[in-house]
């Protein structure tokens, strides 16, 4: 920082402490003289930079003056005023020199040296031959004036006369106070008025250099603060403060006057001054400064309301205290708060005084001089002296420490600076404080800012991308597009797995993205299993399942993968339709505390995207039974096995006794279960085409499709692992290469379930041209399971024939035989139908007949070209 | 066999050592301060009331007691000599109830009458009767001292009786037997019967002076005539022959009070009150030489070095004005101070028409005041006049002794300091309002503009009367333009108060400054139009005197010089009228109460009257 000052500690004494006053006195040459209130004094020779000498005297010291001019001093102790020829003393300390070069000489001061047996005088003050002394004598305080002697310096004084104040004891000056701050401190000042320039030789020693206690004030000031009676007499003017924060005058020379009281701050006073210079030496302002802060500047206020004279305008401020010692240079007071040096600039006030020439901003400019000291930076100063100004302009200070280190104390020039440094540093400090905090504050705040703009940003991204997604569904919905090419796109894979000793059919869908979005936060995709035939429900309430798994991202081009129970063995109602849908919640979009404390009524609203519907049916959820796996099966699962057979068992003892009462001779006990068959017929030559595509880049399987058997093969195959509509069975462990055309398997309610492709030739038996075909025949005990097998193969033969559409215009012959036949059968099986419906019989009966014509419709299938 | 000093003898040694340690010190006190002498004092009263503190610490033993009630005299003599009366009564009371005590009497009381009575009669003719006595001494004095007269007058025969003892018994034969006994016996620091002495005719002084304030002089005088043949020191007798001839003065008897002054001055040659009043009274009788004299007498006393002056009380701890401390005698022996004193003597001087003497006193005074050595000494009555109003009187008396320059010169002064502050307007309020406000008692915020505004514009006046003497008319009529200025500047609230209020009784502060303030209006019109006249403006000089007659009425000199003006404007019969008019005026009124700088100026053109009269014959009755 520029406006720095430079302390430089000259030297170091031992110093008890700040209770008392201390005072530097200079002027005498190169010497300083410094009393701390101990015994002692000492002298500081700034040529030699050290403490040449220490006077001792029989008491501590409360006051010092000087007279220049006659090298005397006198020092106030408790047991009263002692003079001492300082030339005399420093001329046989030079003389002492020689041997004692190094450790300051130590002068005892006698008794011979009192000079005014007074005690307890608490300030001195030297004015031309006239002593004055301050005490304080029971109940009032006593400004005695003593005479000095022309010649002699030792001689007793002539006591002239003194003065009476009365004590006041209203000023509470506070025990923690008097504790502190200088013990019972008064303050001694003389004033002159700037007409006596040079009446006195002491005052023309005074005006070369800034006295410390002498001060040359503004004729009219001086007039209207003390009268013309004091200006005409040329008399100067001892103001004191005491310690109850009075300021008295006292004419020194005006015959009858007495002490009044000019002004109370009404707390010790410690300092009083006088400023601002004018080029004429007279200082403009008076300047007292209490203890605890209170500082009253006096000027003139030419530009007075009352008919237009000059009055002496009094303007109190407080600065920051407490004051604990001042001085005064040409524009500014400076002062100790022990922590901190501070600067008055008290120009600034009469500079602008002269500008404006309107008393309230007087006052107001002068007052703001007092809101505003500039901080120094220079802390611990008990005591200060000898402001001079230097031709650069800088000031320099004299200062003692609390540690009892006489400093000199350099200011910064900072003359543009100063417009700056105004404010005070509690000021600065503050500002400072409350500019970091503002900044903190707005930093919070913007911060906070942006993560909302963030993650405003990002939601609106994130229902940018759900919308288009939304929209890319719909579009796909709106299309219809095949599964495959749909840009989302949901398949599942069916796979028997064995938990707990427990056969579940376990689906696996698969979302797969290629859309070219991320499916992100918020997207959940939604499986809703339910039977596709909902009667079937013995409660006839709907079974459906929903699952629903929430996921992170998913990337173009991923693939999601969930993985859900459908069933356990033998309790479900297959087909099962599965419907995937994505779900976009704004909820999980926004967090779930938000939305919670919020928009409660949000949480359901989402939305739903369908994405596909899948079946799942007999064919997928066949466990087939390789030759190993039946046995393994029978060995290995006693319990299933056991479990199954108990429950066909059961079934069966049902049925028994049901059937009992009604079929006496169906029902009639067999070891073997009956078995129920249905068949679809496909000609070989449609499913040779159908399945060539696939296997187009195999030449082989090309011819081997010549086979009938290998056609029947194949297709057996397509139809148990073909994915159809998305779905298709997965095999536990490796791919069971079929090696006959008949498979052997169960179904998911646990019954066995064979199923038979073979070839044989369909044809009227007149006709000439038979027709090749595959007859797929399935074959079981269970009823459901037959019907459920049937349905599914019909629905995978259809969705092969649905994509081989285009082959069906080359067809070589329309059936009409196997259409005129089935008519035929149909008529037949519509008057069973009607027979049985119109009929009253029991309903078991019609169930049968239903179920006998059911028979016969699967038995005698429609060729399928 | 030496046999180690016994407590009792211990204790005795170390009050003689004190007390010879004083006696030593006050010997050599005449050049000693003051103040030294007190911080000796303090240190004496201390250490005995060490002793005291030692010697009170076991139970009061009939042995003992001689040496207890020595010691405790000598710390009442100490603490009694530095002011400390309430310390010293302590003392006494505890001393008196030890006593008491130890005779077996137990008075419950706590009037110190009743006390002192049980004390006498319990001590009766035993050994301690002399100590008691001597105790009693102490209490008088303390009484005196805080003027208690009552007290003293209440125990008039236990005093007179022991003057007697004291003079007769304990006094006489001391100091053979002191010497015989000074092992023995504990010493005392200040002698029994001069103490008595001292007592007797202050206690008189005292007395006296309270009668005399009471107005009982005639019973004051017999008691202090019979107090003058007391044995005492010549300023303790001059105080009575000074407080005989106030006496006679308040029973109006001028010549024999002189008398008695004269005496007093015989007695004491330092006794300036008595100067001073011998003064008062010349002045009273109007013998202006004598008081002149008197004054030039009494301002040379006063100046002479007070260095030789005499220490009243000898080497006594207990002075005679420590005993003579009360207000009533205070008054009466005040004197002004020396700057007063002449001031006195140059006003006189002036208004007695010995102003080139008179002059000399001003500028003595002007010089005194000046001077380093002046220094403002708590006077008590000031009869000096404010500082402005010294400078303009002492212009004005230069001016008298043709010192034009000398006179502009402070005018100057006083302008300079005044101009500034004077206020662009002054409302003079009700008179009333003001009563009491003594100048100097005012605080200087409130210094009263007018008075401030008085001074300039009387300062202006002289130095228009300076530049009219020196007949430079148009300097004059400049000057008297800038007073006139200012003057209009007072606005008079109070309009039912008459401008021409008669200046006889015009005590009133304001009513002074409004007397003033017409005067100066009437002086500063009327000598601009005789400046006019001069130069031969004939018409601002006719419109100027009568406005001056119009604020002035009294004014001769605007009358005349306006039947002047008249006449040599050729309306002859108009200026016979006003001449005549004026001449009809034989007012003349309280010149003497108007400061010195508003009368009328001696120097100038003058009219002669005589010739007026011819001028009017001539005319004839037309």
């Amino acid at each position: 920082m520029e406006g720095r000052c430079a302390v430089e500690t000259w030297a170091q004494f031992g110093f008890s402490g700040g209770t008392y006053k201390v005072k530097i006195l200079c002027g005498f040459g190169t010497d300083v003289l410094i009393c701390t209130g101990t015994e002692e004094i000492y002298v500081f020779s700034k040529r030699e930079r050290k403490i040449t000498t220490v006077l001792l005297l029989p008491a501590a010291v409360s006051d010092l003056v000087g007279n220049q001019d006659k090298q005397l001093i006198y020092v106030a102790c408790r047991s009263g005023v002692y003079c001492v020829n300082l030339q005399f003393l420093l001329h046989r300390d030079q003389s002492s020199q020689a041997d004692a070069s190094s450790s300051p000489a130590e002068l005892k001061i006698s008794q011979d040296c009192l000079v005014v047996g007074a005690d307890e005088v608490s300030s001195l003050l030297l004015v031309g031959s006239v002593l004055l002394t301050l005490c304080q004598r029971d109940a009032s305080w006593l400004l005695t004036l003593y005479k000095t002697p022309k010649q002699t310096a030792s001689a007793s004084h002539e006591e002239f006369g003194s003065f009476h104040l009365p004590v006041v004891s209203a000023v509470d000056c506070g025990a923690a106070e008097s504790n502190r701050g200088p013990r019972k401190s008064s303050v001694l000042i003389c004033i002159h008025s700037g007409y006596v320039e040079a009446s006195s030789p002491s005052n023309a020693s005074a005006e070369s250099t800034v006295a410390q206690d002498h001060f040359h004030l503004e004729p009219l000031l001086f007039k209207l603060l003390f009268g013309v009676e004091a200006a005409l007499a040329k008399s100067p003017v001892i103001l004191c403060g005491l310690p109850d924060g009075r300021l008295c005058f006292l004419p020194l020379r005006l015959p009858g006057s007495r002490l009044r009281v000019l002004h109370s701050l009404e707390q010790p006073v410690c300092f009083v001054g006088a400023s601002v210079v004018t080029e004429t030496g007279h200082a403009r302002c008076l300047v007292a400064a209490g203890e605890r802060g209170r500082v009253v500047l006096i000027k003139t206020d030419k530009a007075s309301s009352e008919g237009g004279s000059a009055v002496a305008a009094f303007t109190e401020g407080c600065v920051p205290g407490p004051v604990w010692c001042g001085c005064m240079d040409k524009s500014c007071f400076y002062y100790s708060t022990g922590s901190d040096l501070l600067r008055l600039d008290l120009s600034e006030g009469s500079s602008a005084r002269e500008s404006k020439e309107r008393g309230e901003e007087t006052s107001g400019t002068t007052a703001a001089a007092l809101q505003s000291p500039s901080s120094l930076n220079v802390c611990r100063v008990i005591a200060l002296a000898e402001p001079a100004c230097s031709t650069a302009g800088d000031v320099q200070l004299l200062g003692v420490s609390a540690r009892g280190q006489l400093q000199k104390i350099c200011l910064p020039v900072g003359r543009e600076d100063e417009g700056l440094s105004k404010l005070p540093s509690t000021q600065v400090g503050r500002s400072v404080r409350d500019l970091l905090s503002a900044i903190g504050d707005v930093c919070e705040r913007a911060s906070v800012l942006k993560t909302v703009i963030k993650s405003k940003n990002q939601f609106l991204r994130l229902l940018n991308h759900a919308v288009s997604i939304s929209f890319l569904l719909m579009a796909d919905t709106n299309t219809d597009l095949p599964i495959k090419e749909k840009p989302i796109r949901c398949h599942a894979e069916t796979s028997w797995s064995r938990l707990l000793q427990k056969d579940s059919l376990n689906l696996v869908c698969f979302l797969h993205n290629s859309s070219p979005f991320v499916l992100e936060r918020g997207w959940t995709l939604s499986i809703t299993v339910s039977p596709l035939s909902c009667s079937s429900s013995p409660a006839g309430e709907s079974s459906s399942t929903n699952f629903s798994f929430p996921f992170h991202d998913l990337c173009p081009g991923e693939t999601f993968e969930a993985s859900l129970p459908i069933a356990a063995a033998g309790d479900a109602s297959f087909p099962m339709t599965v419907s995937c849908s994505l779900i976009f919640s704004l909820s999980s979009l926004l967090g779930e505390e938000e939305v919670a404390a919020s928009f409660a009524g949000l949480q359901s609203s989402c939305i739903s995207l369908p994405l596909s519907t899948l079946t799942v049916d007999w064919l997928h959820a066949l466990q087939l039974n390789s030759p190993t796996a039946t046995h393994k099966m029978a060995t290995v699962q006693p319990c299933s096995a056991a479990a199954d057979s108990i429950q066909t068992f059961l079934s069966s003892r049902q049925l028994r006794c049901s059937g009992r009462t009604d079929r006496g001779g169906e029902s009639a006990p067999k070891p073997e279960p009956e078995k129920y068959s249905a068949s679809v017929r496909v000609s070989s030559e449609l499913v040779r085409d159908t399945l060539k595509p696939k296997k187009s880049s195999n030449l082989d399987t090309k011819e081997s499709m010549r086979n009938p058997e290998d056609l029947c093969l194949s297709l057996l195959e397509r139809l148990l692992s073909e994915d159809t509509e998305g779905v298709k069975m997965g095999y536990q462990g490796d791919k069971i290469a079929l090696s006959t055309s008949v498979v052997h398997a169960r179904g998911p309610n646990g019954a066995a379930v064979k199923l038979t492709a073979k070839e044989i030739n369909v044809g009227e038996e007149e006709s000439t041209d038979k027709e090749a075909t595959i007859e797929v025949q399935i074959e079981s005990s269970s009823l459901a399971a037959v019907c459920g097998l049937h349905h599914a193969v019909l629905r995978r033969i259809q969705t092969l024939l649905q994509s081989a559409t285009e082959k069906a215009a080359s067809t070589k012959n329309v059936q009409i035989l196997g259409l005129r036949r089935a008519l035929q059968r149909a008529e037949i099986q519509q008057s069973q139908i009607s027979g049985a419906f119109g009929e009253v019989v029991s309903t078991v009966q019609r169930d049968r007949m239903l179920l006998s014509v059911y028979q016969e419709l699967r038995q005698n299938p429609l060729l399928i070209v | 066999m030496y046999q180690p000093p016994s407590l009792l003898e211990k204790w005795i040694q170390e009050n003689n050592e004190l007390v010879n340690k004083c006696k030593q010190q006050e010997a050599g006190g005449g050049v000693v301060s003051r103040d030294h002498s007190q911080s000796n004092l303090r240190w004496c009263s201390s250490e005995f009331h060490k002793l005291l503190r030692k010697i009170q610490g076991i139970p009061p033993h009939v042995d003992h007691t001689q040496l207890e009630l020595a010691v405790v005299c000598n710390t009442c003599v100490c603490f009694t000599a530095q002011s400390q009366f309430s310390e010293a009564e302590l003392l006494l009371k505890e001393a008196t109830e030890r006593v008491l005590q130890m005779t077996g009497n137990n008075a419950d009381t706590s009037d110190p009458l009743v006390l002192w009575r049980a004390v006498l009669k319990s001590a009766g003719n035993t050994a301690l009767h002399p100590h008691v006595l001597y105790l009693l001494c102490l209490q008088w004095a303390l009484w005196l001292a805080k003027c208690q007269l009552e007290n003293i007058g209440e125990l008039q025969e236990e005093m007179t009786s022991l003057c007697e003892t004291v003079c007769d018994g304990v006094g006489d034969g001391s100091p053979s037997e002191a010497k015989r006994r000074l092992a023995k016996s504990p010493l005392l620091v200040m002698d029994p019967k001069r103490l008595t002495e001292l007592l007797q005719i202050c206690t008189s002084i005292a007395q006296g002076g309270e009668k005399l304030n009471e107005g009982r002089s005639s019973e004051a005088l017999s008691d202090l005539q019979a107090a003058s043949a007391l044995p005492a020191t010549r300023a303790l007798v001059a105080y009575t022959h000074l407080l005989s001839g106030s006496c006679l003065a308040h029973m109006n008897r001028p010549q024999m009070a002189l008398q008695c002054y004269k005496k007093a001055l015989e007695t004491d040659s330092r006794c300036v009150c008595a100067l001073y009043r011998s003064m008062l009274i010349y002045r009273q009788l109007g013998n202006t030489q004598a008081e002149i004299q008197a004054l030039r007498l009494l301002h040379s006393t006063l100046m002479l070095p007070p260095a030789s002056e005499p220490v009243l009380g000898g080497i006594h701890p207990i002075s005679p004005s420590l005993l003579l401390s009360s207000q009533s005698l205070s008054r009466l022996f005040s004197v002004p101070s020396a700057l007063s004193v002449l001031y006195s003597l140059a006003l006189k001087c002036v208004l007695s028409g010995r102003v080139t003497e008179g002059v000399e006193h001003y500028l003595d005074l002007l010089a005194a005041l000046h001077s380093e050595d002046q220094l403002a000494v708590d006077a008590e009555v000031s009869v000096l006049p404010r500082m402005p109003e010294l400078y303009l009187e002492a212009g004005t008396a230069l001016l008298i002794t043709r010192r034009p320059a000398d006179c502009m010169a402070l005018c100057n002064e006083v302008i300079s300091t005044t101009l500034e502050l004077v206020p662009e307007k002054v409302v003079l309020e009700e008179p009333e309002e003001r009563i009491g406000g003594d100048a100097r008692g005012l605080s200087v915020e409130g210094e009263d503009k007018v008075v401030m505004l008085l001074w300039a514009a009387a300062a202006y006046l002289l130095q228009g009367h300076c530049h009219a003497h020196l007949k430079d008319w148009k300097q004059a009529v400049t000057h008297y333009t800038r007073c006139i200025n200012l003057v209009v500047k007072v606005r008079l609230k109070n309009r039912d108060f008459q401008p021409q209020i008669p200046a006889a009784d015009v005590n009133v502060k304001h009513g002074k400054d409004l007397c003033a303030l017409q005067r100066m209006k009437g002086l500063s019109l009327a000598w601009r139009g005789i400046s006019f006249t001069q130069m031969d403006q004939l018409r601002e000089a006719l419109r100027d005197l009568q406005l001056s007659l119009q604020a002035f009425p009294d004014y001769t000199g605007a009358g005349l010089w306006c039947g002047e003006v008249l006449w040599r404007l050729g309306r002859k019969h108009e200026a016979a009228a006003c001449w005549e008019k004026t001449w009809s005026l034989t007012t003349q009124t309280s010149v003497e109460k108007l400061p010195l700088y508003l009368q009328d100026p001696q120097s100038g053109p003058l009219l002669d009257s005589v010739e007026l009269r011819l001028r009017i014959q001539e005319l004839g009755p037309t």
